[in-house]
């Protein structure tokens, strides 16, 4: 498999104060699904922003397909055209992404966007609505959707674009387990379907859950360590240092326990 | 799952290169606006994070800060010449230099501000239709006077001495209020200057929404940053200023939903941690020496301006 996406010493600071990313280089090949994780404020999202070209980095290059990504090559027509069709971004907060007076609306935005056909369009989005079960909201504003029925809608404006590569923000945040489970089976379908999935989460059991390649970042916002999720999520001692799993005390009857904590893999107790 | 993934999303796409635009894109003045707007007050919040340096008006305080801020805005509104004016101006410049603040950056926000709120509003005022005297830059002359409702329209149209002396007057007292305001907020950090409003007694009400306000800017920055952000990941190409004008006014009806639900999310938030119109203040210290010494200082600078 090809990388589809290269970055390459990335360093990003906001107003040229605030650190975000430090020496960042990781490669994505075609159809891989790989997941971005780490603590809050690790830099997660923003790597995810530079990948997408909405913000750039101050430091270092991104290869989208051996082209490069830059605020300047961004300003060539052909090339945002090229690369706004292949690459996909939904947001953690769905609230942000939903602009379209409707939910149908929402869903035909990118294709139109792109110069397709409506009638092409209008397919498109009924069947993005099928596989999302949210036909029945086709007519209803964003205002007035549940918070997984406003995740759902997201996917699908972004889906109806058919992108190459899906980079998705902590998708199953404040989601219930139904549609957490929804979310976690249609990423599975869609990657099948030849997708590359990129996730930045802090969720350990959806990584484990998707079985992907996983990039660590720590807290000083560098690339700890790649590698395949079961290595990685074994790793108790690396996942206690960049601060994904905790040293937690409780009672169990009468006996206080004190063990490593992920609401995740780690509930090994030691009698105290 | 799979056998229900619409057909369409296993195309790929049709070529792995692309043809270059014959034209390059320009940034958007909607996006140009949203970055600035960000920035400006992403920026000034890191400003206020970075005012308990340790330099000479960030050591003073706030008490004293807020009653200069006070003073000063008070003798400036009182000066009726142009010279004290220039005088009250460098007196403050030479403040922010000794303060060791970013110079470029307080004084383009004086600058900015000043042509808006100043120069721009009280420029009409200088025309010898508004304001009559000495004609200096005549602009046009007609075939004769007209009269339009309480006006009368002179035969020949131009800028006065005197609605030229009370423009400079206006931009001067509004650019050195700015620059008053913006210095004693670049060298004192936002919660010490609620305190010392508390302290003042000033009413809480007043400080409540006051703070609220602050905390919501940065929350709203966010949100339209974001906005525009999930916009950009959809666009593929350039949109028609009437395009981004639509979108603009969606997203403030937008806002103005999020805000109400927010206003009142905070509400109830602040009601369960039993607020009763009363705000709390602690860590009030007694004024220290040098607190007075400059407070008296800036007593006296200010009655000779007042005197001159």
């Amino acid at each position: 498999m090809d990388e589809i996406i290269r970055l390459e010493k990335i360093c990003y600071s906001y107003y040229e104060k605030i650190l975000a990313l430090r020496d960042i280089n990781l490669g994505i090949k075609e159809g891989e699904r790989f997941a971005i994780i780490g603590a809050n404020g690790s830099g997660k999202s923003t790597l995810l922003q530079i990948m997408n070209g909405l913000i750039h980095q101050s430091q270092g290059k991104y290869f989208f397909r051996s082209n490069e990504v830059s605020e300047q090559t961004l300003r060539d027509k052909g090339f945002l055209r090229f690369f706004r069709e292949r690459v996909g971004y939904v947001f953690q907060d769905s609230d942000v992404q939903l602009f379209c007076p409707t939910v149908l609306d929402e869903l035909l935005y990118g294709p139109l966007q792109l110069e397709m056909k409506e009638s092409e369009a209008l397919d498109r989005a009924f069947e993005v609505m099928q596989i999302l079960n949210i036909a029945n909201l086709k007519d209803r504003p964003s205002y007035m959707l549940s918070g997984g029925e406003k995740k759902r809608v997201a996917i699908g404006s972004v889906l109806t674009m058919n992108p190459e590569v899906l980079l998705l923000d902590e998708p199953t945040n404040g989601l219930d387990p139904r549609t957490q489970c929804f979310l976690v089976e249609l990423m599975l379908a869609l990657n099948e379907a030849g997708k590359t999935l990129v996730i930045a989460t802090h969720d350990l059991s959806l990584v484990d859950e998707l079985h992907t390649r996983v990039a660590l970042l720590s807290e000083e916002h560098i690339l700890e360590k790649i590698g395949a999720s079961e290595d990685i999520l074994k790793d108790e001692e690396l996942l206690l240092k960049v601060n994904l799993i905790h040293e937690h005390i409780h009672y169990h009857g009468q006996d206080i326990h004190k063990h490593r904590h992920s609401h995740y893999l780690f509930h090994k107790h030691e009698m105290k | 799952m799979k056998s229900k993934v619409p057909s369409f999303l296993l195309e790929r796409p049709s070529s792995d290169s692309f043809e270059r635009g014959k034209r390059g894109l320009k940034m958007p003045f909607i996006e140009k606006g949203i970055h600035h707007l960000a920035y400006v007050i992403k920026t000034g919040y890191i400003q206020w994070e970075t005012a308990s340096t340790d330099n000479f008006f960030q050591r003073i305080d706030a008490r004293i800060k807020v009653l200069f801020l006070l003073f000063y805005v008070i003798i400036v509104s009182l000066k009726k010449d142009i010279l004290p004016e220039v005088l009250i101006g460098a007196f403050v410049f030479i403040l922010t230099l000794i303060s060791r603040l970013n110079i470029f950056s307080l004084y383009k926000r004086v600058l900015f501000f000043g042509f808006i709120f100043g120069f721009l509003i009280a420029l009409p005022s200088a025309f010898n239709v508004i304001t009559r005297g000495e004609i200096i830059f005549p602009i046009a002359h007609l075939s004769r006077p007209y009269s339009v409702w309480i006006y009368r329209i002179p035969e020949k149209i131009g800028f006065t001495r005197e609605g030229v002396y009370g423009v400079m007057m206006l931009t001067s007292r509004v650019m050195n209020s700015l620059a008053l305001s913006f210095f004693v907020l670049f060298t004192t950090p936002f919660s010490e200057i609620m305190k010392a409003l508390k302290v003042l007694k000033v009413p809480d009400s007043f400080i409540m929404i006051v703070t609220l306000s602050y905390k919501y800017m940065f929350v709203f920055a966010k949100t339209v940053e974001d906005m525009h952000l999930a916009k950009k990941s959809r666009l593929a190409g350039r949109v028609s200023n009437t395009e981004a004008r639509r979108w603009i006014a969606g997203r403030i009806a937008f806002m103005l939903k999020k805000i109400r639900m927010r206003c009142e999310e905070i509400f109830k938030a602040m009601l369960g941690r039993g607020f009763s119109d009363d705000i709390k203040i602690y860590g009030v210290e007694k004024l220290r020496a040098r607190d007075w010494v400059t407070g008296v200082a800036f007593f006296l600078v200010g009655v000779l301006f007042l005197w001159m």
